[in-house]
C-alpha cells in the first residue's frame, strides 16, 4: 500500500490488482502499460515504458550535417519527415542559413500532408478499433447505415444503401471464413463498446476508404520528395527545381502539371476531412458522451513551439502559435524558447540512462546518454522475463523532459488548447463549430473547456488539425504559385553548401509542429562535423516516466481515475493510449557528448 | 633466382663469348608489355573521368555521348588488358624462362630474401653497387609480383564484377566475377576499392618509370632499351 | 455460398473467369508432372484453400515498411489483408494486445505449423541483453526465434531485417541484427529497401500465393523480379549520363533541365531496386525524378558508405572521411615526392662516385 501524491495532483496508489499491457500494439514502436486497478476496476495507478531504444544519435556522430536529416528521418516512418525537416531546420540555423521563399512553401506543403496523412492513418487504422466494433457492423442495416451517413455528412458521394451493403457482404465473408486476421481476438463482446450496428459499419466502410485515400494524399510527398515513406530534404532549400514555362520544363522535377497533381490531391485531402474525418469522429463521439474520461495533463499544463508561419522567418505570421499554459490557466500563455538552458531540460531518474547527478535535468545541447538497464528491487519476474515493474526505481527507454520541471502534455490538442486560448480565429471557429455539432449529436451543452481535455478532445483536436493543414496546404500552394509567377524559381540557397564556408563551431536548434505535437532537435557543429546531436520529441514528453519530484507524463496521468468494464480487457486502456497516437521509436534515443562511449557500454 | 646461373655462364662461355648481352624478353612479351602500358594509361585516364565527370555537356542529351564514348575506352582497353594478361600467362608456360619469373616468387628461398634486402639496401644508397640481374631483380620481382600480378588480378575482378553490372546477372562477366560484388560489400564499395586499384595503379607507374630510369642510368645492366629490343646487356663483365 | 473468401474469389474480383482458372489449373497439373485428371482438384484446391496466415512481427524498425505496405496500389493493401493472406499478428494493425495478442502467435503457430509465413519487419539488438527490444516482457530475439521455429518461409522486409539499416549503422550501438544472422534454417526472402516499394511487397507475397514457390533470388537472397537491375540501369536520366550532363549544384540551371544527379551524389548506379522502373506510389515519381539523388536506400550498409552527395565511397579502414581519391591522392603525391627526393640524392651519390 503506497499512494505517490503528484506534484500536479495525482493520487498514485499501487495497492491494487496490477493489470500488464505488453505489446500495446496499434501504435508505432514498442511500448509497454502496467496499471493497478481498485476493486470498482477503477485505474488507481498507471506505469508507462517505452520498450525499445536505438541509439541513433550516436549513430550520427561525426558524420556530415547535410546528411543528419535523413538518418534521424528514419527515426519514424510514420511520421515520416517530421525529423527531416526539423533537422534541415536545425543545420541551416546553426550555419545562418535562409532557404529560398518556395522552398519554405513547398516544406509546408510536405508538412500538412504529413498532418493530413498522419491523422487519417491515425484515427481509422490505429485507433478506431477502440471505438468500433466491425463484429457488430454485421447486424447493420445498410439502409439506415445509408441513412446516418447522409444525416452526419451530406456531401459525402459514397452513401447509397447498395454501397454499404456491398461492404458488409465482404466484412461477412471474411468473418464467417474463420480468420479473423488483423481482428483476431479483439475484445468485441465488451460492453465498453457502445456504437450502434450502423455506426460500426459506416466507420468500418471508411476504414477501407481511408485505406484507399491515405496513399493518394502522399503522391505530393512522391512528387516533391521521390517517395514515401521517407521523402527526401535538403540543407539549405528543397531538391525539386522548378522549371514551368522553360526550355526542358517537362523534365524538371517541378513542372506545372506536377503543380496541377498537387493541386488535386491537396483539394481530395480537403474533401475528406470535411466529408468523412470529421463528421466520422463526431459522429463516434456522440455515441460515448457520457465516457469523458482521459483528459489528465491536458486540463492542466500543454505546451509546444509553434510553427506554420505565413512568412518565412516571422513568427508573428505562425498559424499555430506555441507557448506554455500551466495549472489549465488558459488565461495565460507563457512564452517558449527552445534555446534557453532552463526551460526544456530532460531527466533521467526513473530511465535506463545515467547521469552524474540525476537528480538534475540537461537542456539538450549539454545533453549525456549513457544505457543503464537495471531494474527496481520490487520488479517481478526476471531482468530478461518481466512480469511486472517496479515504477519506484528505472523503467523506461524513454526519458523525462520537463519545461522548467512541468511535465507537459504535446500534441494536436495541446497546440488546439493554445491556439483557442491564443484566439486563433479559424481554431475557434472549429472548436466552437464541431463542439456545436456534438452538443446537437448528443444532446448535451459541453463547454470547449469542458470538452477538450479528455480522450474524445484530444481525438476531435487531431481531426480539426487535419482539416486545418488541409486548407493551410491549399493556401500554402497558392503562396508558391503566387510567388514563382512574380518570377521567382529558386527552391535552394547553396552559398554555405560547402563546409568550409562554415564556422569552426556552431549550434542549432529546429522545431517543427510534428503529428505527436511539438518536436525540437539540437545540434552541435564542430569542424563540419556532428558534435552532439540531440532530438526531443512528443512521445518522451507524452510517455515519460516520472520525473525525480515525482511528476508523472502524460500517458500515465491520462489512465488515472478511469473505470474499465473488463480489466482483463484493455479497450479503455488502448483507447485513452491511442488517442495520443504514441511513436514509440520517436521517443526513445538521446545521445550526448559522450555518446560514443555507449558502444562499450553492454555486450555480455 | 641468383643472378645469373651457373648454366647461363657455361652456356654463354661454350660460345666464346664475353658476357655482355643476352636475349631476354621474347617479342610476345614485349608486345605484352607495351600494350599493357597503353590500356593502363587508358584504363587511369577514363577511369578518372568516370568517377570524376568533367564539365557538362551543352546541347540536348541525344547530341551527346561523352560518358558513353569514356566509358567505352574504358571498357576496350579493359578487355585488352584482360586478354592481354591471359596471353601473359600462357606465355608464362611456354616462353622462356624469363616469362615465368612473374608469377612465381621463389618465397621459400633465403638467399632470394638476401638479395631482396641487398636491393632496397641498393636503394637506401647503403650498398655502394647492386648485383647483376638477367632477368629482374629480387626486389623488381617482388614488386612486379604484388602489383602487376596481384593488382590486376584484383582490378580485373574488380572491374568484371562491376562490368556485370550493366550486362546484368547471368551474363558473362557476371559468372566469371559477379561474386565479387556481394564478398566485398556491394556495388559502391566495388566501385571504391577497384579506384584505390587505380590508384595503386599511378603509383605503380611513378615508380616502375623512375626506377627503370634510374637502373639504366646507375645499375649494371640496360633495362629501358631491354624491353624494346629483349636483349638485356651489361656495362661490366664481372660476375657478381 | 463459399464463407472464406478464396484464391479463386480474389481472381474472380480481378477479372478472372473460371475458365481461365480452369487453363490455369491444367497448365499448373502439366508443369507439376500430373495428369489431366488432377486439373479439377488443383481448381477445387485453389478454390477452397483457406488463407495464408502471415505473422509479422517488429523489432528495431521505424514501421516504414508497415507504411509502405498500405500505400500499395496493386493490388489494393486492404485486399491483401482482407482476401489474399490472413495477416493474424501485425503490431501495427491488430486490435488485440498484450497477452490476447500474444496467444494469437501460439495459436497459428500449432494450427498452421509448417505452413505459416513470418514476415519480420526490423531487427533483433542483442547488447543490453537484447532489452533494447522488449515484447511482452522479453526480448524481442526471443519471440523471433520461437515464431520462426515453424515458419515455411521468412520475409525479411526492408533494410533494417535484410541487412540491419540506420540502427546498425556505426558504431552500431544496440547490436542490431538482420534477421539471416539469427535464423539460418529457414528460407528467407529479403525485400531491402528504407522502405521497400510498396507494390514490391505486394508483389512478392502475391507472387508467393500465386506460384505457391520463393521467388528465385539472386546471389544476396533478393528476389530477381525486382532486385535484378540497378537504378541507374532504368533510369529516365541516364541519356544524360551517357551524354556528360550534370547536375553541378542543387537548383543550377541543369537541375532544372532534369539532368543526371551523378555529381551532387546519386547512388543510382550502385543501389539495386526498383525504383526507375516500378517508381513509387502507384508509379507517380521516384527520388531522381523529384531531383535528389538516390541514397541508395536498398544496399547493404548504406548509412556507411560517405555522403548522399558525395560521389565517391567513404573507405572506413583509412578512417572516415577517406574515400578512393583522397586516399589515392595523397599517396601518389607523397611517392612522387619521394622519387624526386630519391632521383636527387642518386644524382648527388653518383656525381660523387664520379669523382672518386
Amino acid at each position: 500500500m503506497a499512494v505517490l501524491q503528484t506534484p500536479t495532483g495525482f493520487k498514485m496508489d499501487n495497492s491494487g490488482r496490477r493489470v500488464v499491457v505488453d505489446p500495446v500494439t496499434r501504435i508505432e514502436g514498442h511500448m509497454r502499460v502496467e496499471v493497478n486497478v481498485d476493486a470498482g476496476n477503477v485505474i488507481r495507478n498507471a506505469v508507462s515504458t517505452g520498450t525499445m531504444w536505438r541509439g541513433l544519435e550516436v549513430i550520427l556522430k561525426g558524420r556530415d550535417p547535410r546528411d543528419a536529416w535523413a538518418f534521424v528521418e528514419r527515426i519514424c516512418g510514420v511520421c515520416t519527415g517530421c525529423h527531416a525537416l526539423t533537422s534541415v531546420r536545425a543545420v541551416e540555423d546553426a550555419l545562418n542559413i535562409r532557404i529560398p521563399k518556395n522552398a519554405h512553401y513547398i516544406r509546408e506543403i510536405m508538412a500538412k500532408v504529413l498532418q493530413v496523412h498522419d491523422h487519417i492513418v491515425h484515427f481509422y487504422h490505429l485507433h478506431a478499433l477502440d471505438w468500433v466494433n466491425p463484429v457488430n457492423a454485421l447486424k447493420a442495416d445498410p439502409k439506415a447505415t445509408s441513412e446516418l451517413q447522409q444525416m452526419v455528412s451530406p456531401s459525402h458521394p459514397n452513401a447509397s444503401a447498395g454501397y454499404f451493403r456491398d461492404v458488409q457482404t465482404r466484412l461477412k465473408k471474411f468473418v464467417e471464413s474463420g480468420q479473423l486476421g488483423i481482428f483476431k481476438n479483439g475484445y468485441w463482446s465488451n460492453p465498453a463498446y457502445k456504437l450502434p450496428p450502423e455506426a460500426d459499419l459506416m466507420a468500418v466502410t471508411h476504414y477501407l476508404e481511408a485505406l484507399d485515400f491515405q496513399k493518394e494524399i502522399v503522391k505530393v510527398h512522391t512528387i516533391l520528395g521521390g517517395k514515401n515513406p521517407h521523402p527526401n530534404y535538403l540543407v539549405g532549400g528543397v531538391p525539386c527545381a522548378i522549371n514551368i514555362d522553360g526550355v526542358g520544363a517537362a523534365g524538371a522535377p517541378l513542372n506545372w502539371e506536377r503543380l496541377q497533381f498537387i493541386y488535386a490531391r491537396l483539394q481530395e485531402a480537403y474533401d475528406f476531412t470535411v466529408n468523412v474525418y470529421i463528421p466520422d469522429v463526431l459522429a463516434v463521439a456522440s455515441f460515448y458522451k457520457n465516457w469523458l474520461h482521459g483528459g489528465g495533463l491536458s486540463a492542466l499544463n500543454v505546451m509546444d513551439y509553434g510553427d506554420y508561419e505565413e512568412v518565412p522567418y516571422d513568427k508573428k505570421t505562425q498559424r499555430l502559435p506555441g507557448g506554455v499554459i500551466l495549472n489549465g490557466n488558459w488565461d495565460e500563455v507563457h512564452p517558449i524558447d527552445p534555446r534557453d538552458p532552463e526551460q526544456v531540460q530532460e531527466f533521467v531518474g526513473h530511465s535506463w540512462y545515467k547521469y552524474a547527478d540525476e537528480s538534475k535535468g540537461l537542456h539538450p545541447w549539454d545533453g549525456v546518454t549513457e544505457p543503464n538497464y537495471v531494474l527496481g528491487p520490487g520488479t517481478k519476474g526476471s531482468r530478461t522475463d518481466i512480469k511486472e515493474l517496479d515504477e519506484s526505481a528505472k523503467y523506461s527507454w524513454i526519458k523525462s523532459p520537463r519545461w522548467r520541471g512541468h511535465a507537459c502534455e504535446v500534441g494536436p490538442l495541446s497546440r488546439y488548447i493554445l491556439a483557442y486560448a491564443q484566439k486563433v480565429d479559424y481554431v475557434r471557429g472549429q472548436i466552437d463549430d464541431s463542439l456545436g455539432r456534438f452538443n446537437s449529436l448528443a444532446g448535451t451543452s459541453l463547454t470547449a473547456k469542458q470538452a477538450l481535455p479528455t480522450t474524445i478532445g484530444r481525438t476531435l483536436a487531431r481531426a480539426l488539425e487535419c482539416q486545418y493543414c488541409a486548407k493551410q496546404a491549399l493556401d500554402d500552394f497558392d503562396m508558391l504559385v503566387k510567388n514563382i509567377k512574380n518570377g521567382d524559381t529558386a527552391t535552394a540557397n547553396v552559398e554555405k553548401w560547402d563546409p568550409s564556408t562554415w564556422p569552426k563551431e556552431a549550434k542549432g536548434v529546429g522545431t517543427v509542429a510534428a503529428p505527436r505535437g511539438g518536436l525540437g532537435h539540437w545540434i552541435r557543429i564542430k569542424d563540419g562535423k556532428i558534435d552532439n546531436y540531440q532530438c526531443v520529441v512528443p512521445t518522451t514528453w507524452n510517455g515519460s516516466p516520472r520525473d525525480p519530484k515525482g511528476g508523472i507524463g502524460a500517458f500515465e496521468a491520462s489512465l488515472m481515475n478511469t473505470p474499465m468494464e473488463r480489466p482483463d480487457e484493455p479497450v479503455e486502456i488502448l483507447r485513452t493510449l491511442h488517442s495520443f497516437d504514441p511513436c514509440l521509436a520517436c521517443s526513445t534515443h538521446v545521445m550526448g557528448p559522450e555518446g560514443e562511449e555507449m558502444t562499450r557500454v553492454t555486450v555480455r | 633466382m641468383t643472378s645469373i646461373s651457373e648454366e647461363e655462364l657455361a652456356e654463354l662461355r661454350e660460345r666464346g663469348k664475353r658476357l655482355s648481352a643476352v636475349y631476354v624478353y621474347e617479342a610476345p612479351l614485349r608486345a605484352w608489355h607495351w600494350l599493357n602500358a597503353l590500356a593502363i594509361v587508358c584504363l587511369c585516364l577514363t577511369g578518372y573521368f568516370i568517377g570524376q565527370p568533367l564539365p557538362t555537356m551543352p546541347g540536348e542529351a541525344s547530341a551527346n555521348f561523352l560518358m558513353g564514348y569514356i566509358r567505352f575506352v574504358h571498357f576496350t582497353a579493359a578487355l585488352l588488358f584482360v586478354v592481354g594478361f591471359i596471353g601473359r600467362m600462357y606465355w608464362a608456360l611456354v616462353g622462356n624462362h624469363h616469362a615465368s619469373q612473374l608469377f612465381i616468387l621463389p618465397f621459400w628461398k633465403g638467399v632470394w630474401w638476401v638479395e631482396v634486402w641487398e636491393e632496397i639496401r641498393w636503394y637506401l644508397f647503403l650498398k655502394r653497387e647492386p648485383r647483376k640481374y638477367v632477368g629482374h631483380n629480387p626486389l623488381a620481382q617482388l614488386a612486379m609480383f604484388f602489383f602487376i600480378v596481384l593488382g590486376s588480378l584484383f582490378m580485373i575482378f574488380t572491374g568484371l564484377a562491376l562490368y556485370s553490372e550493366g550486362l546484368m546477372q547471368g551474363s558473362w562477366a557476371d559468372k566469371i566475377a559477379g561474386w565479387v560484388l556481394p564478398m566485398l560489400g556491394g556495388s559502391a564499395d566495388v566501385h571504391a576499392y577497384h579506384r584505390l586499384g587505380m590508384w595503386i595503379f599511378v603509383v605503380f607507374i611513378i615508380i616502375h618509370v623512375y626506377v627503370a630510369i634510374r637502373e639504366d642510368i646507375m645499375s649494371r645492366q640496360s633495362i629501358v632499351s631491354t624491353m624494346i629490343s629483349g636483349v638485356r646487356t651489361f656495362k661490366d663483365d664481372r660476375a657478381e | 455460398m463459399a464463407m472464406t473468401e478464396t484464391f479463386y474469389d480474389v481472381m474472380r474480383r480481378q477479372g478472372i473467369t473460371r475458365r481461365s482458372l480452369l487453363k490455369f489449373c491444367s497448365l499448373t497439373a502439366t508443369a507439376l508432372g500430373l495428369g489431366p485428371s488432377y486439373v479439377p482438384q488443383i481448381a477445387h484446391a485453389m478454390e477452397t484453400k483457406p488463407r495464408t496466415p502471415v505473422l509479422w512481427l517488429h523489432g528495431l524498425e521505424c514501421t516504414c515498411c508497415s507504411e509502405s505496405f498500405i500505400r500499395s496500389a496493386h493490388p489494393l493493401a486492404k485486399d491483401v489483408v482482407l482476401s489474399m493472406i490472413s495477416l493474424d499478428y501485425d503490431d501495427t494493425l491488430m486490435a488485440s494486445a498484450g497477452h490476447q495478442a500474444e496467444a494469437i502467435l501460439d495459436e497459428v503457430m500449432t494450427k498452421y505449423k509448417g505452413n505459416y509465413i513470418l514476415a519480420v519487419e526490423g531487427n533483433p539488438p542483442l547488447n543490453q541483453d537484447g532489452m533494447s527490444c522488449i515484447i511482452g516482457g522479453k526480448p524481442f530475439v526471443d519471440q523471433l526465434r520461437k515464431v520462426a521455429k515453424d515458419a515455411k518461409a521468412i520475409i525479411s522486409w526492408g533494410s533494417c531485417a535484410s541487412f540491419g539499416c540506420v540502427q546498425a549503422a556505426r558504431p552500431n550501438p544496440t547490436r542490431a541484427t538482420p534477421v539471416h544472422e539469427v535464423i539460418t534454417d529457414k528460407p528467407i526472402i529479403r525485400v531491402p529497401g528504407c522502405p521497400p516499394i510498396a507494390e514490391v511487397m505486394t508483389g512478392v507475397i502475391t507472387y508467393m500465393l500465386t506460384f505457391d514457390r520463393i521467388p528465385p533470388l539472386d546471389r544476396m537472397g533478393r528476389p530477381l523480379m525486382f532486385y535484378s537491375q540497378r537504378i541507374h540501369d532504368k533510369c529516365y536520366r541516364r541519356p544524360h549520363f551517357d551524354a556528360g550532363q550534370f547536375v553541378e549544384a542543387f537548383d543550377d540551371e541543369s537541375a532544372r533541365k532534369g539532368y543526371c544527379l551523378y555529381k551532387v551524389g546519386c547512388k543510382g548506379p550502385t543501389t539495386y531496386n526498383a525504383c526507375s522502373t516500378v517508381r513509387w506510389n502507384e508509379g507517380t515519381s521516384f527520388p531522381i525524378q523529384s531531383g535528389h539523388g538516390c541514397i541508395g536506400c536498398s544496399e547493404e550498409g548504406f548509412w556507411d558508405k560517405g555522403s548522399w552527395y558525395a560521389r565517391l565511397t567513404d573507405i572506413h579502414q583509412f578512417g572516415i572521411e577517406a574515400n578512393a581519391d583522397k586516399i589515392g591522392g595523397v599517396a601518389a603525391a607523397a611517392v612522387g615526392g619521394a622519387v624526386a627526393v630519391h632521383a636527387a640524392v642518386s644524382a648527388l651519390k653518383r656525381a660523387q662516385q664520379k669523382g672518386e
